[in-house]
């Protein structure tokens, strides 16, 4: 009954709630549509920044993380591997032994990052062999040939089929030296990359480090939704938790997560600000709703309806009317983010090369992760119950003799 | 003995006693017994409508005590009160005196629903009273599409909805004209004496004060006469 009341009420004033509604419409379709982008700009750079490094978790040595040293490896394992894959969530996972080394061409001499890769798995990944500007990628695990980073093959002056001698440390405090093929060069987006590493395959470099069969991580790679913190959760109590450690891109990438974090903050005030606009708009339109009624309400009070529950008509109004522009909102942002999931938009000129130069594909993705949407009907129920306040205070202190004069 | 319906003492009102005080009504004694029909009458001003809404509970007095069955309503918390005037006081206003969105049906199943009277009760006792005061045909019409007579015969059944003990009615015809105001006063006339149900009513309408079988008088906010008369 109050429900219902309550719902031919708001429609008494066809226009008011039509044009109140309409304002929530568009903050929340506005609101949504931005945070769907923003979050898939966000998700997109996570992912093509970690498909290159981390991973969006990865798998050591327990103490590897603090100690990164040949020593703190472990031994390959298939009951690992298995284990990982068998999460739903968990796409590809990509073995990895990473050390450092002395790098030196003819007189010249670097430090660099020599990645152990598995090839194949790595390029599935992230289209490393696509990255390639002059001759070939590596092909298999045991390929007797490496590819440099582009920014460090000009450092050494080295060209593509000179050869690279790498001296480094091995297992258990031997010594690591070996002669590689420059096989291709490879032109990587993140700077510290390009100008550091060589990729070699990973059968390669555990017989250079006399570390035959170890690794010093296994890169898990997911899909694009999952919730990360619950996943590394439940890893950690799956795999031998004495053994290895499991870290998230953000631990072991702090400052990508605090960029996103202090990013996103600007978004939430821009959000915050349109939510605040229509907060005027719907709160001068509940306050006309009880300043019109006034004869009425007095009239309700006098036979006998207790102002509490007058007050929760108001506040059932204002959720309606509210709700009413939320749910549209909602399905007018899904439908517009269901297109740019289906036509995502491809970036052209500078700004397309610009990302490319970063190594992140120039297309803008949308997120439509339901918990946009749950987040904005949140926002927009506690914005009209508290809005609802005011009016449900004007109630409570109605005196029903000036209210029916009124 | 008739049972006391209202027993009001020594009741006066002054409005903005720090300011320009106005003494609307002035040390009234009021008593009705169950069944009675009264006309409050007096000129404009005279402190009709003060006097009534302090019986039925809508105003405090500044002096004074009121009794509606016996229980002291001037004593009652804000809650407390309003309940007692869900069940025990009907009351008809001067006008607009529905919910415009709900229909003549639904205006006086309120009260009953506010009491949480079950449903199918409570659309027999609705029909009962809309068909007593002659809209059998309207209960689905709303306010708007009523009459102003028929919007105050719809007011007059829900005031009778929660069976209170008596209905404070404050000028009801005052916006009607004498045909409908005649009509109105003549199905009042007619609930008071097959169901015994009480009425205190204001007017200045002389017509209307001939149907009353009492009639008290304010003048300037003092009771100047207090008479039985028969009705014609
Ligand atoms: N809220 C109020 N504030 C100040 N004066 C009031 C108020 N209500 C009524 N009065 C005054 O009290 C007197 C009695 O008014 P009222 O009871 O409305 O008379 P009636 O109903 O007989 O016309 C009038 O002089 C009126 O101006
Ligand atoms: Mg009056």
């Amino acid at each position: 009954m109050l429900l219902k009341l309550a719902w031919l009420n708001i429609w008494r004033n066809k226009r008011r709630t039509i044009i109140t509604a309409t304002s929530v419409f568009f903050a929340v379709l506005l609101a949504i549509v931005f945070r769907s982008l923003t979050d898939g700009v966000y998700d997109n750079m996570i992912h093509n920044v970690v498909s290159y490094s981390s991973g969006y978790l990865q798998i050591h040595k327990k103490g590897y993380w603090d100690e990164q040293s040949i020593d703190n490896t472990f031994e390959e394992d298939d009951k690992l591997h298995q284990e990982l894959l068998k999460n739903p969530e968990v796409t590809h996972i990509m073995p990895r032994l990473q050390t450092f080394a002395l790098a030196s061409w003819a007189d010249k001499t670097k430090g660099v990052l020599v990645l152990g890769i598995d090839p194949i798995k790595e390029r599935e990944v992230n289209n490393l062999h696509e990255k390639i500007v002059d001759g070939e990628y590596i092909e298999s695990v045991n390929d007797n040939a490496v590819v440099l980073g582009e920014g460090l093959a000009s450092q050494l002056k080295l060209k593509v089929n000179d050869t690279l001698v790498l001296l480094g440390q091995g297992y258990h405090a031997s010594s690591a030296a070996a002669k590689f093929r420059v096989k291709g060069l490879i032109k990587l987006g993140a700077l510290e990359l390009n100008n550091n590493v060589v990729y070699m395959p990973i059968q390669q470099s555990q017989y250079m480090h006399g570390a035959e069969n170890r690794l010093t991580s296994v890169s898990v790679m997911l899909d694009k939704a999952t919730n990360l913190k619950k996943l590394k959760h439940s890893l950690q109590g799956s795999i031998a938790s004495e053994a290895y450690e499991v870290m998230s891109w953000k631990e072991m990438m702090p400052e990508m997560d605090q960029f996103i974090e202090a990013d996103s903050t600007g978004h939430y005030i821009i959000i915050g600000i349109l939510y605040f606009i229509i907060s005027f708009g719907l709160f001068g339109t509940l306050l006309m709703m009880v300043f019109e009624r006034k004869h009425e309400l007095g009239i309700l009070i006098a036979i006998g309806m207790k102002k509490r529950l007058l007050a929760f008509v108001l506040l059932l109004e204002s959720i309606m009317i509210s709700l009413l522009g939320c749910f549209t909102g909602i399905i007018g942002g899904m439908l517009v983010v269901k297109w740019f999931t289906v036509y995502p938009i491809h970036l052209t000129g500078d700004l397309k090369e610009v990302y490319e130069d970063y190594g992140i594909e120039s297309i803008i993705y949308f997120s439509s992760h339901e918990k946009i949407f749950i987040t904005q009907t949140l926002i927009v129920l506690i914005l009209s119950t508290l809005l609802a306040f005011y009016p449900g205070y004007k109630v409570m202190k109605l005196k029903p003799v000036e209210a029916i004069n009124s | 003995m008739a049972k006391t319906i209202i027993d009001a003492h020594n009741v006066s009102k002054t409005f903005n006693p720090k300011t320009i005080p106005v003494h609307a009504v002035q040390d009234v004694h009021v008593h009705i017994e169950e069944g009675e029909f009264v006309a409050l009458v007096g000129p404009s001003g005279s402190g009709k409508s003060t006097l009534l809404n302090m019986m039925g509970g809508l105003d405090e007095p500044t002096e004074g005590t009121v009794f509606i069955d016996g229980v002291e309503i001037t004593k009652l918390s804000e809650n407390k009160l309003i309940d007692f005037r869900l069940h025990n006081i009907g009351f008809v206003f001067q006008s607009f005196n529905l919910i415009p969105v709900l229909t003549a049906k639904e205006n006086v199943g309120f009260v009953l629903q506010l009491q949480n009277m079950p449903k199918t009760e409570r659309e027999k006792r609705v029909l009962a009273l809309l068909e007593e005061v002659g809209l059998k045909d309207k209960i689905n019409s709303r306010p708007g599409e009523l009459s102003g007579g028929q919007q105050q015969r719809v007011a007059v059944a829900r005031a009778l909805a929660s069976k209170p003990k008596i209905i404070l009615a404050d000028e009801p015809t005052a916006n009607l004209d004498s045909k409908s105001a005649a009509n109105l006063l003549d199905i009042m006339a007619k609930l008071n004496k097959e169901e015994k149900i009480t009425f205190l009513f204001s007017t200045h309408d002389q017509r209307v004060i001939r149907k009353a079988r009492r009639v008290i008088t304010l003048v300037d906010g003092k009771i100047e006469s207090d008479v039985e008369q028969t009705p014609s």
